[in-house]
């Protein structure tokens, strides 16, 4: 642990740049008139050479024998050899024994406020000498000085680390929601095919869009699509309770208009004698019904967007509940109900409005009829098809879309196709 | 996405059974407030007519619609005829996607709406 620590002590100082060592060098030398001085680390194996002035190139670390660089960072005060030459601990360097023959050495420990030994600041000569005590005075103040700059630094970029930290773990709990609110995976519904898919604008704020495709009574299946106004974890909280009542609602009544209603009467409790003012909701709830090779589909909307559906002719038109309000916040509110039959290659859209309440290039609204003319060109096949064109758009859209998107999109898999197929040598494209 | 318009909110009587409210700028979660005292200033008469003028407005977020919908409840509760005037037609169609279109009486201008609550 001691030695880790150590090491990344020292992958911390490296990143400090030789810069600031080389300014300690110098000014080491100029202060004692002494041409060797060194600024060096020391843990628990090694002593790492951060800057050397007046000395050969050196090893960039060496091990921690016995020796100058050794001794200083054990003592508490400036280690002083006026004579190494007649002093046995010293002798040992290879600094003493070899080039360039160190004769004086004083050496400052780098020791941080809370007692931690770092390495030492030394200044040599190689001609035996005397310090004065206001040289010894300004070497402690150099290495007291590199000893703060380093607490410094390490505190800063601990201070970064952990606000890192803290930033990770807000947008891991911003996607766990998420994940919570959304279904991980559509069901299987047999002779349907369902895809969907969320588009946030923000990666760390948590948007109030939901949807969910779940099994009724007998075949029957119900799903929904809708936007609780407002971010954050109040908004996430709302669409919790949004979604859970939905899916319960249609428990006992599976009548679209009746679950909404439901879930306006839940809605309203929740905030009732609230001061602030009420959030609220907006939603589509349908309920599917097999019926013959496609399905009938019953909508309820509550001052959501109007669905679309592209026809297997490419034709799109709106399924609007003509009328539905808000959901939680009026009194006696109404919602409107419709219904239609999805046949063999048709495929319905249920979207949220941060699609259509996106910016174009005019800087006009996409709105819904932007949407369908969009669609009305592009003519995408089946949910995963239309699902890839949403994509683009909002992709295309850019920064012009400012909200999350959510997108639910079901589809009647096509007839196979019922016109004699193409033999291989004749297909070719007419120009 | 920052909006910084600000909001300014002017109550400007017309009559002694008529107010005027301009409301002019962004109305969100940041401004409502502002918007939410002035309301609660407001003394709403029975059979009074308040106008809530709308064509300065250059935003409205969700905390802004429940706001607009608080004070259409109140001044009903209170007896008064409430109006709202001057709606931007992005925000219209966004009221009628929402169905707010059955709940307020909303007119062009200002002039058109005062001359139906007189």
């Amino acid at each position: 642990m001691r030695r880790l620590e150590a090491v990344r002590r020292h992958a911390f100082l490296d990143a400090l740049g030789d810069d600031a060592f080389d300014r300690v060098t110098s000014l080491a030398a100029r202060i004692f008139g002494a041409p060797i001085a060194t600024v060096t680390l020391v843990d628990d194996e090694w002593v790492w050479c951060k800057a050397a002035r007046g000395l050969p190139p050196q090893p960039r670390r060496s091990r921690r024998a016995a020796g100058l660089y050794a001794s200083a960072v054990t003592r508490d005060d400036v280690y002083v050899v006026p004579d190494a030459a007649a002093d046995p601990r010293a002798a040992a360097d290879p600094l003493v024994r070899g080039v360039p023959g160190v004769r004086f050495c004083a050496a400052a420990p780098i020791v941080t406020s809370d007692g931690r030994r770092l390495g030492s600041v030394n200044v040599m000569d190689t001609r035996s000498r005397q310090a004065t005590a206001e040289q010894l005075a300004s070497l402690r103040d150099l290495a007291a000085l590199v000893a703060g700059e380093f607490e410094l630094r390490l505190a800063a970029s601990r201070t970064v680390a952990a606000e890192r930290e803290l930033r990770a773990d807000a947008e891991r709990l911003a996607r766990t929601l998420q994940r919570t609110l959304l279904p991980p995976v559509l069901p299987q519904v047999p002779g349907l095919r369902a895809a969907a898919a969320y588009h946030p604008v923000s990666a760390d704020e948590v948007g109030g869009d939901f949807y969910d495709l779940f099994p009724l009574d007998g075949d029957r299946w119900g799903f929904f699509l809708g936007d609780v106004c407002g971010k954050g974890a109040g908004a996430a909280a709302l669409t919790s309770l949004v979604r859970y009542t939905l899916r319960a609602a249609a428990v006992y009544d599976p009548d679209p208009r009746a679950a909404l209603a439901n879930l306006d009467a839940v809605l309203q409790q929740e905030h009732a004698g609230s001061a602030a003012p009420p959030p609220y909701c907006t939603a589509v709830f349908g309920v599917l019904e097999p019926d013959g090779d496609g399905f009938t589909v019953t909508l309820a909307g509550g001052g959501h967007p109007p669905a679309l559906i592209v026809r297997a002719d490419g034709g799109v038109e709106a399924v609007h509940p003509e009328g539905g309000q808000l959901i939680g916040i009026l009194r006696d509110p109404h919602f409107a109900q419709v219904s239609t039959r999805l046949d063999a290659g048709d495929a319905l859209l249920l979207y949220t409005d941060g699609l259509t309440e996106a910016r174009t290039e005019t800087g006009s609204m996409l709105d819904e009829e932007g949407l369908t003319a969009y669609l009305a060109a592009v003519s995408p096949s089946g949910a995963d098809g239309l699902l890839a064109a949403v994509r683009k758009l909002i992709d295309d859209l850019g920064g012009g879309v400012s909200d999350d998107t959510a997108v639910l999109a079901l589809s009647v898999p096509g007839r196979p196709a019922a016109v004699p197929s193409q033999e291989p040598w004749c297909s070719m494209t007419t120009v | 996405m920052q909006h910084d318009h600000g909001l300014t909110v002017t109550l400007q009587p017309h009559s002694p059974r008529l107010q005027v409210l301009v409301v002019a700028g962004d109305l969100d979660h940041h401004t409502a407030p502002r918007l939410r005292a002035a309301l609660d200033e407001l003394t709403l008469a029975s059979g009074a007519g308040l106008v809530i003028d709308l064509s300065g407005l250059t935003f409205c977020d969700s905390t802004g619609i429940s706001l607009l919908v608080a004070a259409h409840q109140r001044a009903q509760d209170a007896g008064a005829a409430p109006a709202l005037a001057g709606l931007d037609p992005d925000i219209a169609n966004v009221f009628r996607i929402m169905g707010l279109d059955r709940l307020f009486s909303s007119y062009e201008s200002r002039e058109k709406a005062v001359a139906a609550l007189q």
